[in-house]
């Protein structure tokens, strides 16, 4: 684990159906929003170069269909993450109230070393919409009931916000990653295959 | 969310291998309470590094993320739901640990599968099976094919279904248990194989020819392991090899054809090359109906569309049949009838989610959770198809009703996300909401265990196309193992909507009703998930791609695929696989080919042999496939279908010809 010279930041979008994480994962990488974009299956991700502190780093965001039955595979994405960031639609109290669940099956399906201190981000989405029946509020009191993790209200449709949610992402992600190196978050793994030494190249596991 | 169990568990013990949806029927000494609970069973390495089966009950939650197997299982037997309802993990932790079953393999001594694959048994000591577990899902030949990566077994001669352990595990042992088991040779075993290979030049010819062929036959069709990979030493592969160029540099006779020498790293025969054919036309369709419109050759016209899909001007028709909505057997006056009384069937289940009031619905979350979700998807399905594209279109509205009544129609199903890709297709083609809603039932039926609550056909599958793809294309799976993407997870998309979302709507019309034919063997989407892998294998080794850029790859795949090339080289991987030499009943099975173990159980002698050595050798007519096409390729019975004046040609006939 010696000094690494370019930084890779992993993050994982969570959060119900529809909710926006696509849509919020291509306003901040390629400043654009659609509303033909499908429903994800399976998973994704795409990269962008930031500047945190002077630092470049590279973020790596994954999105992930968002019904809860397609979640027992998402482990396989969620290892190795500095990030996490869960999103809820404020015109939809369910995916407001989803968030407690999305956060306990990070925690649990990630299983990072400090999970009382592991970095989140909530975005409550669709700002943009009149029909809002989640409060600032509400978001915001959660939030502070759960160690203070960063709130942001956002509107992808309307880059509102999002710039500045996914820089703190960043800060807090590289604030993990650099734990990271002195504690090696996440443990290698006991391979079953022998001839396994490839995985440490991907810089999706583990940091090096 | 790790508690202080949860890290004990840790540090004490390792999961191997584990599979849900099992159920705990029987345990001697244990109290009725527990049985019929749910749970899963798994294969753990302790501490010492001794190895156990054992289950436990679902309440109980594990938290285990560590080894690649667990990445699929550990986490899907506990809904987040019931996680997040249950939240005090602890207190009840102790009472549930008492629950688990646990069963040493060093005391492992049989177990067996029964009722068609749905159940398995454990025993310690003979005479009494002690453990009896269900397997909701009817996988328990998974269970088997990891276990048997742990243990050396024996299948019995009598029970094809029970497996002795062998002990120990040493492999020479089970070459001489095997040899034991034929019944080939009547003295000690371990000093007729070995005296056979060193002391060969020294014996006559023709005996030993006989006796050899036995051993090559076991070598090829015996103890096949999940794996592929064959319970044969190299050192006596490498004697076998020597031993067959000195026997014909030193005899005039060659039998090369029959015997092949065997090579440690066996590879696949040269892929035909097979090109697609012309769709059914309609005068073919036409043709192929008896006076009062049914379809008498269904054999037949399922082959043409195999090779060439349909013509797009028949394809509303055909898909009907395709998809199971209309009889193949039907008149057309029988099918006005079906057709009419199907659309009553449909509107009086629309009816019943229409006539929900919005007070109902208020009070109904199960109801409003699945609407909403459905309204989600189909405002973003397909949308840069003119047909659904713009604001306020109509089809969208259709889409929406087909998809709620299909949620009254199979309410434990629901709706799940991938249905909206299927559908779009369907409608799209047929126009009209009633037949959409039949065929999409009828697509769902194909496609059912896609879309398990657990995920367990979506798992069951893509460890299916792993281990096709180490038969055909080793290479490539050993990168993906070593990327840790042996899981095939990046093929999710492909599987769960049938590559809807890699194909334009026009090719994956001919992909689907190519796929629905059900030829040229079960599972053959599996062949076209290899064939696509197999055309990037150099790519994807040779820039060392992993974990993260295969998946890059794959995804970026979509739109830039041919169907036609896609399809052709599927088929040939099918005909170069089917006719290996060293086909493992693992992949018959994925294929749906009956195993090769399964007829020479059935077929073997039970008497003790009389003979040193019997003459009676594994034929080439126990390697016949089940449907009477044989592998080596000569005798083909039904080749050509002759029906009204019209040549059909049978798939095989023209790869045997293209391969001769």
């Amino acid at each position: 684990m010696s000094s690494r010279k370019k930084l890779l930041l992993k993050v994982i979008i969570l959060g119900d159906s529809g909710v926006g994480k696509t849509s919020l994962m291509n306003q901040f990488v390629n400043k654009k929003f659609s509303n033909q974009y499908k429903a994800t299956i399976g998973a994704d991700f795409l990269t962008k170069e930031v500047i945190v502190d002077d630092r470049i780093v590279t973020m790596q965001i994954w999105d992930t269909a968002g019904q809860e039955r397609f979640q027992s595979l998402g482990v396989a994405f969620y290892r190795g993450a500095d990030c996490c960031v869960l999103v809820f639609d404020v015109t939809a109290p369910n995916t407001f109230k989803s968030l407690e669940s999305w956060r306990d099956e990070f925690l649990i399906q990630a299983s990072p070393r400090d999970p009382d201190n592991f970095p989140f981000v909530i975005l409550g989405n669709k700002v943009d919409l009149d029909n809002r029946a989640v409060s600032v509020k509400r978001g915001q009191q959660w939030c502070q009931s759960k160690n203070d993790i960063p709130y942001f209200e956002t509107s992808a449709k309307e880059a509102v916000n999002v710039e500045l949610a996914f820089q703190t992402i960043a800060r807090n992600a590289l604030a993990q990653e650099t734990e990271a190196e002195l504690y090696n978050e996440f443990p290698d793994q006991i391979k079953l295959n022998a001839n396994d030494n490839g995985r440490n190249r991907d810089g999706d596991n583990c940091a090096c | 969310m790790s508690t202080s169990s949860g890290d004990e568990l840790h540090d004490q013990y390792k999961d191997l291998f584990t599979q849900d949806g099992v159920l705990l029927k029987t345990s001697v000494g244990r109290p009725v309470s527990d049985f019929n609970s749910i749970g899963m069973l798994c294969i753990v390495q302790n501490a010492d590094g001794t190895k156990c089966i054992e289950w436990r009950p679902n309440d109980l939650i594990t938290i285990d993320s560590d080894t690649q197997d667990q990445e699929w299982a550990v986490v899907n037997t506990v809904g987040r739901r019931q996680r997040t309802l249950s939240g005090n993990i602890t207190s009840d932790y102790a009472n549930l640990r008492a629950r688990i079953i646990k069963i040493p393999l060093d005391d492992l001594k049989t177990f067996r599968i029964t009722r068609n694959n749905q159940q398995m048994q454990f025993s310690t000591k003979p005479g009494v099976w002690q453990n009896t577990f269900y397997f909701q899902h009817g996988n328990a030949e998974i269970f088997v094919a990891y276990l048997k990566n742990h243990l050396k077994t024996a299948k019995t001669r009598h029970d094809r279904n029970t497996y002795m352990v062998v002990e120990p595990n040493d492999e020479s042992q089970v070459l001489n248990k095997s040899f034991a088991e034929l019944d080939i040779f009547t003295e000690n075993t371990t000093d007729v194989v070995w005296n056979l290979v060193s002391n060969f030049k020294q014996r006559p010819y023709e005996t030993t020819l006989e006796a050899f062929s036995k051993l090559t036959d076991i070598v090829y069709y015996g103890n096949e392991d999940v794996n592929g990979k064959r319970d044969v030493s190299e050192e006596v592969a490498d004697l076998l090899t020597k031993s067959m160029s000195a026997l014909e540099d030193t005899t005039s006779v060659t039998r090369s054809d029959e015997y092949e020498v065997i090579s440690v790293k066996p590879t696949l025969p040269p892929r035909p090359c097979i090109p697609r054919g012309s769709p059914l036309s309609t005068e073919k369709w036409d043709a192929l109906q008896d006076a009062d419109g049914r379809i008498v050759e269904v054999e037949g016209v399922k082959q043409l569309i195999f090779r060439g899909g349909v013509a797009h001007s028949i394809r509303s028709t055909v898909w009907k049949y395709l998809l199971d909505y209309f009889p193949w057997k039907m008149t057309h006056a029988e099918l006005k009838t079906l057709q009419k009384r199907k659309t009553e069937e449909y509107f009086s289940m629309k009816l019943q989610w229409r006539s929900v009031t919005e007070g109902q619905e208020n009070r109904f979350s199960e109801y409003r959770d699945r609407k909403s979700l459905v309204e989600k998807d189909v405002n973003r399905t397909d949308r840069t198809h003119p047909f659904f594209a713009g604001d306020n279109n109509p089809h969208l509205a259709v889409l929406q009703d087909i998809l709620m009544t299909y949620v009254m129609y199979n309410f434990d199903l629901g709706y799940v996300q991938g249905m909206s890709d299927i559908l779009a297709p369907l409608l799209l083609l047929l126009g009209n909401e009633v037949d959409s809603f039949w065929c999409f039932v009828g697509f769902m039926e194909k496609i059912a265990s896609n879309f398990d609550m657990d995920q367990a056909g979506m798992k069951h599958q893509l460890l299916q196309l792993q281990q096709l793809l180490m038969f055909a294309s080793p290479e490539l799976a050993q990168h993906l193992s070593q990327k840790d993407s042996g899981n095939m997870y990046f093929c999710f998309r492909w599987l769960l909507v049938w590559f809807k979302r890699e194909f334009s709507h026009i090719d994956i019309m001919r992909l689907w009703e190519v796929l629905w034919t059900g030829l040229p063997c079960a599972n053959f989407h599996l062949l076209i998930c290899v064939a696509i892998l197999d055309a990037e294998k150099e790519v994807i080794i040779s820039r060392d791609y992993g974990f993260t850029e295969i998946l890059k790859h794959v995804n970026d795949l979509s739109m830039t695929l041919d169907v036609d090339r896609v399809l052709s080289s599927a088929e040939g991987i099918y005909h170069q696989i089917v006719s290996a030499p060293h086909l493992t009943d693992q992949i018959r099975i994925v294929l749906g080919i009956e195993p090769l173990n399964l007829s020479m159980s059935t077929n073997s002698d039970p008497e003790p042999s009389t003979s040193t050595l019997p003459s009676t050798k594994p034929s080439q007519v126990e390697l016949k496939e089940g449907n009477g096409n044989t592998i080596f390729g000569q005798e083909m019975d039904e080749d050509v279908v002759v029906y009204n004046g019209l040549r059909i040609t049978i798939v095989t006939k023209t790869v045997w010809a293209l391969l001769a």
